[in-house]
């Protein structure tokens, strides 16, 4: 309960930021608009008269920071100025964001699954040469840039096997699309799956040599069942704090294998719009991001309670 | 009680028999050997006293027996347990007679139980490996095994977790957990030497009262030769891996003939002796393993040893009961141990009035 409290706080401080970085460093109007804020155009002048209205520039600091907070709870997230139509920010990343997550928890999933079978098999043969030969695939897993490993996936299975297509198209189903983040969620899980799979094998290293692993030895119960029931558990630890960073630096997608797969994230969102100086939509995804960030971590706390009974207060 | 199997077991005599082994570690400085040549047996219900200090090869002569040992350990000799040979080319899967036919109640009760296991669980478990129990048959047992194991309340006390309960009661779930699926043999490696004085007879006692019930026998293994004394038929004392001496445990107390015994009787407290009498440490260290000494590994620390004992190794002999054995040249009570006892005595008189 203390930590959610604590969140909301978190939350509330990143909002302030944000809303000091558009209101207080430089005009506002010129944050919002651009180099339109200064125009005598008619087109522009009427611009400048809609984001006075849906940024409340005409009211107090305090009171323009409460209305723009209330936007932003019920996904209001203002207007792309810049943008031909003038879309809703709202509309761009109800577009966006779902690929990006998409891409996250199928990378996660893979580079769970991939990581624990992992760490188990080389736990249980600590320092022996199918040990061994894992460290050093997983140390090259890890120091390989994700732009190769990328191409080295697009080429094996794209091109030479041809099992999984080589792009991402926005107007296919859904299913489709799933199928099409596959290798993407892939170039990021390996790396990701080798991070983890370190981790845990160390602390499932530590923990086998507890007194109560062979307590339970001593009781009957077969390698096998050692490692998962009594193991397992109690060397999740570290894998999960580090599963819960990399979840939340995740959410904002992964820039560059969503520009190597073209799928247009919302990596490439906020970079497209920081290009083209589009203060709202910057915003609007940093606000996006950390309170997803936040989440996460509070996700991860309670997943340490499940884990742990001492843990629990 | 829990119900006990009795197919294919040794209703009476001998349990155990353990001839010459030895346990070799590999370790980067070489071999070590832990154990040397060990021999000594066990019947159905009698419980047996392994005493030494750290490093004398207590522990890992009663993880040899049962099997429990890194892969870095091979064994040598051989072990019966029934008709069963355990280090022969027909031994049988240990982790069938763990927890089954024997188990082990370890030292540190803090860190010997699963901590994010229930406890009804970790009991449960073997239970259902070897009994093939149904969850809910495991879980009244053990319940009846808590209250066997005198835990007060152990219908609540089966659903919490390790940390929720003290050193005493988690020593008394350890002995519920061994005790489970009814074993013929019982080993407790120093199962008193975490807990508070208090709490230390009354797991002894609660092992003595469960023995007797269950007509088990038990390996105690401890470096308090009082906490063997009224808990065991038979004594085997410990040195730099070697058995040097063995005895039932009257003949023992009454006809020690080891000097190195004496010297671990000698170093425990008493109560009638006057406060702030000197505790009699043994001098020294024990010996290191990875370079024994060439003779008896007790010599550099004997204050009764002679040249003969640094340059040849005494054998296991036998004394005057049949069922008493030492290895010591000068033991207990002969001439030379005699000369030496006044020498030191003299010795201790010039230095008093100086």
């Amino acid at each position: 309960m203390q930590r959610l409290a604590a969140s909301v706080m978190l939350i509330l401080a990143v909002s302030m930021l944000t809303f000091g970085a558009m209101n207080l460093l430089g005009d506002p109007l010129f944050n919002i608009l651009g180099p339109a804020a200064a125009d005598t155009k008619p087109e522009s002048l009427a611009k400048v008269a809609a984001a006075k209205e849906l940024y409340y520039l005409d009211r107090p600091l305090p009171e323009r920071y409460v209305r723009w907070l209330g936007d932003m709870v019920t996904g209001d997230f203002g207007v792309q100025f810049g943008s031909t139509g003038q879309p809703p920010v709202s509309e761009l990343v109800k577009e966006r964001f779902p690929r990006s997550l998409t891409l996250l928890v199928m990378a996660q999933l893979l580079a769970a699954m991939i990581a624990i079978p992992w760490a188990l098999i080389s736990a249980a043969r600590a320092n022996k040469p199918a040990d061994r030969i894992s460290t050093v695939n997983s140390f090259l897993l890890i120091a390989m840039p994700n732009f190769a490993l990328a191409v080295i996936l697009k080429y094996v299975f794209g091109i030479k096997l041809g099992w999984f297509p080589l792009t991402f198209k926005a107007t296919d189903p859904w299913l489709t699309r799933v199928y099409q983040t596959f290798l993407p969620a892939l170039t990021i899980a390996l790396p990701a799956a080798a991070v983890y799979q370190r981790l845990l094998r160390t602390d499932l290293i530590t923990t086998l040599q507890e007194d109560f692993i062979l307590m339970a030895r001593s009781k009957g119960v077969g390698r096998q069942r050692v490692l998962f029931k009594h193991a397992l558990r109690p060397s999740l630890f570290s894998f999960i704090t580090v599963f819960g960073i990399n979840t939340g630096t995740l959410i904002g997608g992964s820039l560059i294998v969503e520009n190597i797969f073209r799928i247009p994230g919302l990596g490439s969102a906020i970079v497209e719009a920081i290009l083209r100086e589009d203060f709202p939509v910057v915003l609007a995804i940093v606000m996006i991001i950390t309170t997803a960030f936040v989440l996460v971590n509070v996700l991860v706390d309670a997943v340490y309670t499940l884990i742990d009974p001492r843990v629990r207060r | 009680m829990t119900s006990l199997q009795t197919d294919g077991r040794v209703a009476d005599g001998r349990l155990l028999t353990v001839e010459d082994l030895r346990t070799t570690f590999a370790t980067e400085r070489g071999p070590v050997c832990a154990v040397d040549g060990v021999s000594l047996t066990l019947d159905r219900g009698q419980a047996l006293g392994i005493v030494g200090e750290s490093g004398s090869g207590k522990t890992v002569l009663s993880r040899s027996i049962m099997g429990l040992l890194p892969s870095t350990a091979r064994r040598e000799g051989s072990i019966r347990f029934g008709d069963q040979d355990l280090l022969g080319p027909n031994a049988p899967d240990m982790s069938r007679l763990w927890g089954r036919e024997m188990s082990m109640v370890f030292q540190n009760p803090m860190v010997s139980l699963n901590p994010v296991m229930r406890i009804g669980e970790q009991i449960a478990e073997p239970l259902r490996i070897h009994l093939g129990m149904s969850r809910r048959d495991a879980k009244a047992t053990a319940i009846r095994l808590l209250r066997d194991v005198r835990i007060p309340e152990p219908d609540r006390r089966v659903d919490q977790y390790p940390h929720e309960l003290s050193g005493g009661m988690r020593q008394r779930v350890m002995i519920a957990i061994a005790l489970a699926c009814g074993p013929t043999l019982l080993f407790a490696d120093e199962p008193t030497t975490a807990l508070d004085v208090t709490v230390q007879a009354q797991i002894l006692e609660l092992i003595a009262e469960q023995r007797a019930e269950r007509n088990m026998s038990v390996v105690l293994v401890t470096h308090d030769l009082g906490v063997v004394a009224g808990h065991t038929d038979v004594i085997a004392v410990m040195y730099g891996g070697r058995l040097v001496e063995i005895a039932p445990t009257k003949v023992l107390f009454s006809q020690m003939r080891m000097p190195y015994t004496e010297a671990l009787l000698q170093s425990i407290p008493r109560l009638d002796q006057k406060s702030h009498t000197r505790l009699n440490a043994i001098p020294g260290r024990p010996p290191d393993l990875h370079d024994p000494p060439r003779g008896c590994a007790f010599a550099p620390r004997c204050a009764f040893a002679r040249d003969r004992c640094r340059e040849e190794a005494p054998p296991l002999a036998t004394a005057e009961n049949p069922d008493h054995k030492f290895a010591c040249w000068y033991p207990v009570g002969s001439p030379e141990y005699h000369e030496t006892k006044e020498r030191i005595s003299a010795g201790l008189e010039i230095g008093s009035t100086s």
